[in-house]
C-alpha cells in the first residue's frame, strides 16, 4: 500500500504542504486545516512532517463511538463524513497527533492522499515527501546497511 | 473583487478598530509596500519625529502573502525611520505575515504609545492588548517562547530584543525566531511605543479570487524556479555564495571601505559556511528557494552557539568590513544579532566606521575601553553587545547607528552610507549604478531597491559596463520602479531573477486580487506611483537633492587595489539625469505634471 512517505532529512520547514494540502481541500489558504503539518524543533534545528500513516490497528479507528473511520479496500483510513458526530475521540486518539478537525463541517479528517495525486508532494520542492509503497521502499535502506557492513570498495 | 482589512490598535487609548481598505486604494497601490505607504502618508504628518507616538507602525501583507505562490510570504514593517529621517520599509519572510492574513487582517496599524511594556495577541476576531512586563529584557528567543507558553503552541510572533528597547536606531524586528524586517531601526520605533511583540494565531484563512487561474499561474512561476539557476545556486549557497566573486571584482568593502579586495575573503565565502557550519537549509513560507542556512557552530569557544545564518551582507556587516575574517565570529554575531534584534548590517557598520576612528585617533580609547582595531573579532562580538544595551559612550554611540556616532566624534564623512544608512554589501566603485542606487534609495542606502549588480556584474537581463554611467539612471529607474511593485505583491525578491515580475507576479496579483493589474508596462507604471509616493513622504520630512549624497571617499578616493582599482563614482551627472527620467525637478521634487500623471496629485 502507498502512503506518505517522509525524509525529514530534506525538510526546511517551507510549509508549502501545508499550504498546498488546505487550498485542495478547503479552497482557501488556511493551514490550520491541513492534514499534513511540520513539528518545528527550531532550536533543535529538527522539522519533522507529520502525517496520518494509516496505522494497520488505528486506534482512531478502535475509538469511534459511531465507526465513522473505516479502513478502504485500498488499506486507507477514512472517516465516512456522515457517520461522524464530531466527538473529537480520534483526535486525542491518534498517537501522531494527525487527526484533524473542520469546525465549519463538524467533522475529523485525517490524510486522504488527495485521491491518489498527493498535493503535498507535488508541492514540496526538497523531496522530503514521497508517496510510495513503504514495505518496497524500505528495500534499498537494507541494501545500503548491508553494504556498510563490509561490502569491497571498488 | 477581494477586499482588505487594517486592523487598527491605538496603544495610547487602547482603542482596536478594523477598517476596510478602500477598493480604490488596493487598485491604486495593490498592497504591501504600496497601500502600507499610502496608509502611512494618510495617517500622519511626516515632519514629526520617528519616536513620536503619532508615528504610526504598519505592518503590511501583499495580495500573494500566505498563499502557495512561489515564496509568496513577505510582509513589511512601514513607518518613519528613526535612522534616517525617511520612509521606512523593511521586509522580512518567515510565517508571521502569512499568520496575519489566516487571522483576517491584511494590515496592522499601530498608533501610539502603551504606557507600560505590552504585546498585541490577535487570535482571529479577538485582539487583545496584554502586559508584556515580565518580557521586557529578555532575548527573542526566550520571549518567542513564553508568549507561546501562554498563547497558543501554533503561534506566530514578531517582536523587538533588547535593541529595540533601547531605542538603538540599528534596531530590527524579529520574527520567527531567525527572520527580521532588518533595516532603518524599524525596532526602535516598537520599542518607543512600548510595544514588545505582536503575537498572531490565524485559523480562519482565506480565499483568493480565481482558484484556477492562480493555480495555473504558480505552476507556471514555480517551473521557472524549478529550472532557474540562481535559484539554486541560492538554496546551495545561499546568498554567502556571492562573498568570492565580489572580491574577485574589487568590490567587497573592506575596513569601512578602504579597500574593495579582503585578504581573509576565502576564509568566509559561503562555501566554507557549507562545509563546516551549515547543518541544513531553512525555507520562509512556501519558499522554493529555502536560502536559510540553519548553522551550528562547535569547537570554537566562545564563538560557540546554534542558530541561523550568516548571508551575504551579515558576511560584511560583521565581517568584512570590520575587517574580521574569523567566520565563527561572523556566525557567532549573526546569533547574538538576532537575539538582541539588531540589523546585522546596520550593527556590524556601526562599528566598522568606530574602528575606523578609533584606528585614526577620533574616538578617544577611553569611551571604548580597549585599543579597537580592524580585524578583532572579539572586540566586534562585545561591541555588539555594548550597542545594544548602550553600554558606556560606544555603546551609545554605536546604538545610534554610524552617521551619529561619526558626526558625534567630528568626522561624519567616514560615515559610509547615503540619507544615514550604511551601504550594502556593494563598494559603489566597482559597480557605479550601485553608487545612484545607493544615493537614490527611498529608505536610504540599500541594495534591494535596485540591484544594478544584476546588470553590471551578472548581465542580467542585459550587461552593462560597471565602471561606465551610461544608461545606469534608466535601468535603474526600472529596476526600482519593478522591486516597487514586486514588494506591494508580498513576494520574496529572489524569485524575480528566475521569474519574470511583468508577467508572472502580475498574473498572480491579478488572480488573486480578481483584478487585471495588467502587464509589464503597468506593473512599472504602478511600482513608480509607489517610488514617486514614497519620495513624496520624504520631500515633506524635509529631505532634499543633499540627501541623495555619497561620501567623499566614493566621490573622490579611488580604490587602489583589485579589479575595481582606480574607479570613483561621479554622481551629479548620474543625478541630474535620473531626475530628469523621473520627471522631478533639479532639486528632486516630483513635478505637478508628474504627479497628476501618476494620480498622485
Ligand atoms: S513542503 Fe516539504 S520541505 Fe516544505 S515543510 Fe513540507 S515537507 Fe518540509
Ligand atoms: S489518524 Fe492517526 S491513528 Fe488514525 S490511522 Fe492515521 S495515524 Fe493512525
Ligand atoms: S496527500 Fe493530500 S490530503 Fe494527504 S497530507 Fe498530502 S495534500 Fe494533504
Amino acid at each position: 500500500m502507498k502512503q506518505i512517505v517522509v525524509y525529514q532529512e530534506k525538510c526546511t520547514a517551507c510549509r508549502e504542504c501545508e499550504v498546498s494540502c488546505s487550498f485542495s481541500h478547503e479552497g482557501a489558504f488556511v493551514p490550520a486545516l491541513s492534514r499534513i503539518k511540520v513539528a518545528d524543533f527550531y532550536e533543535e534545528q529538527f522539522y519533522q512532517p507529520m502525517v496520518c500513516v494509516h496505522c494497520a490497528d488505528a486506534p482512531c479507528a478502535a475509538v469511534c463511538p459511531t465507526v465513522a473511520i473505516q479502513r478502504q479496500a485500498d488499506g486507507q483510513i477514512k472517516v465516512i463524513d456522515d457517520r461522524c458526530i464530531g466527538c473529537k475521540m480520534c483526535l486525542l486518539a491518534c498517537p501522531f497527533g494527525v487527526m484533524g478537525f473542520s469546525p465549519d463541517k463538524g467533522v475529523a479528517h485525517n490524510c486522504d492522499f488527495c485521491d491518489g495525486d498527493p498535493q503535498c508532494v507535488q508541492f514540496c520542492t526538497p523531496g522530503a515527501l514521497e508517496f510510495k509503497d513503504v514495505v518496497s521502499a524500505a528495500a534499498p535502506a537494507k541494501q545500503k546497511a548491508a553494504a556498510a557492513l563490509g561490502l569491497p570498495q571498488t | 473583487m477581494q477586499g482588505a482589512t487594517v486592523l487598527r490598535v491605538n496603544l495610547s487609548t487602547g482603542q482596536i478598530r478594523k477598517e476596510a481598505v478602500p477598493e480604490q486604494m488596493i487598485k491604486t497601490f495593490i498592497g504591501g509596500r504600496g497601500v502600507g505607504s499610502k496608509l502611512l502618508m494618510d495617517n500622519m504628518d511626516p515632519k514629526i519625529d520617528a519616536f513620536d507616538p503619532r508615528n504610526p507602525l504598519i505592518f503590511a501583507t501583499g495580495p500573494v502573502t500566505g498563499t502557495y505562490a512561489p515564496t509568496g510570504g513577505r510582509y513589511m514593517v512601514i513607518t518613519k525611520s528613526p535612522l534616517t529621517g525617511a520612509i521606512a520599509c523593511s521586509n522580512s519572510g518567515g510565517y508571521w505575515g502569512p499568520a496575519l492574513r489566516y487571522a483576517g487582517y491584511e494590515y496592522l496599524m499601530v498608533e501610539g504609545k502603551a504606557k507600560e511594556p505590552s504585546y498585541i495577541y490577535i487570535h482571529d476576531d479577538k485582539v487583545e492588548i496584554r502586559s508584556a512586563k515580565h518580557l521586557w529584557g529578555k532575548i527573542v528567543d526566550d520571549t518567542e517562547n513564553m508568549i507561546r507558553e501562554e498563547t497558543h503552541p501554533e503561534v506566530r510572533v514578531a517582536l523587538i530584543g533588547q535593541g529595540g528597547e533601547n531605542l538603538a536606531r540599528t534596531a530590527c524586528v524579529m520574527n520567527d525566531k531567525g527572520r527580521a524586517a532588518g533595516r532603518s531601526g524599524v525596532g526602535a520605533v516598537m520599542g518607543s511605543k512600548n510595544l514588545k511583540a505582536v503575537a498572531v494565531r490565524g485559523t480562519k484563512g482565506f480565499k483568493i479570487a480565481n482558484p484556477d487561474a492562480f493555480t495555473a499561474a504558480v505552476l507556471k512561476g514555480r517551473d521557472k524556479l524549478k529550472a532557474g539557476p540562481t535559484t539554486s545556486g541560492l538554496t546551495m549557497l545561499g546568498t554567502a555564495g556571492t562573498v568570492s566573486y565580489m572580491n574577485m571584482v574589487g568590490m567587497l568593502p573592506t575596513n569601512n571601505f578602504q579597500a574593495g579586495v579582503f585578504a581573509g575573503a576565502a576564509a568566509v565565502d559561503g562555501t566554507v559556511v557549507k562545509k563546516d557550519f551549515m547543518t541544513r537549509n531553512r525555507g520562509c513560507h512556501s519558499c522554493m528557494i529555502h536560502c536559510g542556512r540553519v548553522t551550528k557552530v562547535t569547537g570554537h569557544g566562545q564563538f560557540d552557539g546554534r542558530g541561523e545564518g550568516p548571508e551575504y551582507e551579515t558576511i560584511y556587516g560583521v565581517g568584512t568590513i570590520c575587517g574580521v575574517d574569523n567566520l565563527a565570529a561572523v556566525i557567532k554575531a549573526n546569533y547574538l544579532c538576532n537575539e538582541y534584534g539588531l540589523d546585522t548590517l546596520e550593527a556590524g557598520i556601526a562599528i566598522g566606521t568606530a574602528i575606523e576612528l578609533a584606528e585614526k585617533g577620533y574616538i578617544p580609547e577611553s569611551d571604548i575601553g580597549f585599543k579597537l582595531k580592524f580585524g578583532d573579532a572579539d572586540a566586534m562580538v562585545k561591541l555588539l553587545e555594548a550597542q545594544a544595551f548602550r553600554k558606556g559612550p560606544i555603546g551609545h554611540w554605536l546604538a545610534e547607528g554610524g552617521f551619529r556616532l561619526a558626526e558625534h566624534y567630528g568626522h561624519p564623512e567616514l560615515f559610509m552610507g547615503s540619507k544615514k544608512q550604511g551601504f550594502a554589501a556593494y563598494d559603489p566603485r566597482g559597480s557605479i549604478g550601485m553608487g545612484l542606487a545607493y544615493a537614490t534609495s527611498n529608505r536610504g542606502a540599500c541594495h534591494l531597491r535596485g540591484y544594478t549588480i544584476s546588470l553590471e556584474h551578472f548581465g542580467n537581463p542585459i550587461k552593462l559596463d560597471p565602471f561606465t554611467p551610461k544608461d545606469k539612471p534608466y535601468w535603474l529607474t526600472i529596476l526600482q520602479n519593478t522591486t516597487s511593485f514586486v514588494d506591494a505583491s508580498g513576494i520574496c525578491l529572489f524569485s524575480t531573477f528566475d521569474m519574470n515580475p511583468g508577467e508572472d507576479v502580475t498574473a498572480m496579483v491579478s488572480e488573486s486580487l480578481g483584478y487585471n493589474v495588467g502587464g509589464p508596462e503597468d506593473m512599472l507604471k504602478i511600482g513608480e506611483r509607489i517610488w514617486t509616493l514614497e519620495r513624496m513622504f520624504n520631500n515633506a520630512a524635509g529631505l532634499t537633492r543633499a540627501d541623495d549624497s555619497l561620501p567623499p571617499r566614493i566621490t573622490s578616493e579611488p580604490l587602489t587595489e583589485g579589479a575595481s582599482k582606480g574607479h570613483v563614482v561621479d554622481l551629479e551627472p548620474m543625478l541630474n539625469e535620473y531626475y530628469q527620467l523621473r520627471g522631478w525637478d533639479m532639486q528632486g521634487r516630483p513635478t505637478s505634471d508628474k504627479l497628476r500623471e501618476l494620480g498622485l496629485a
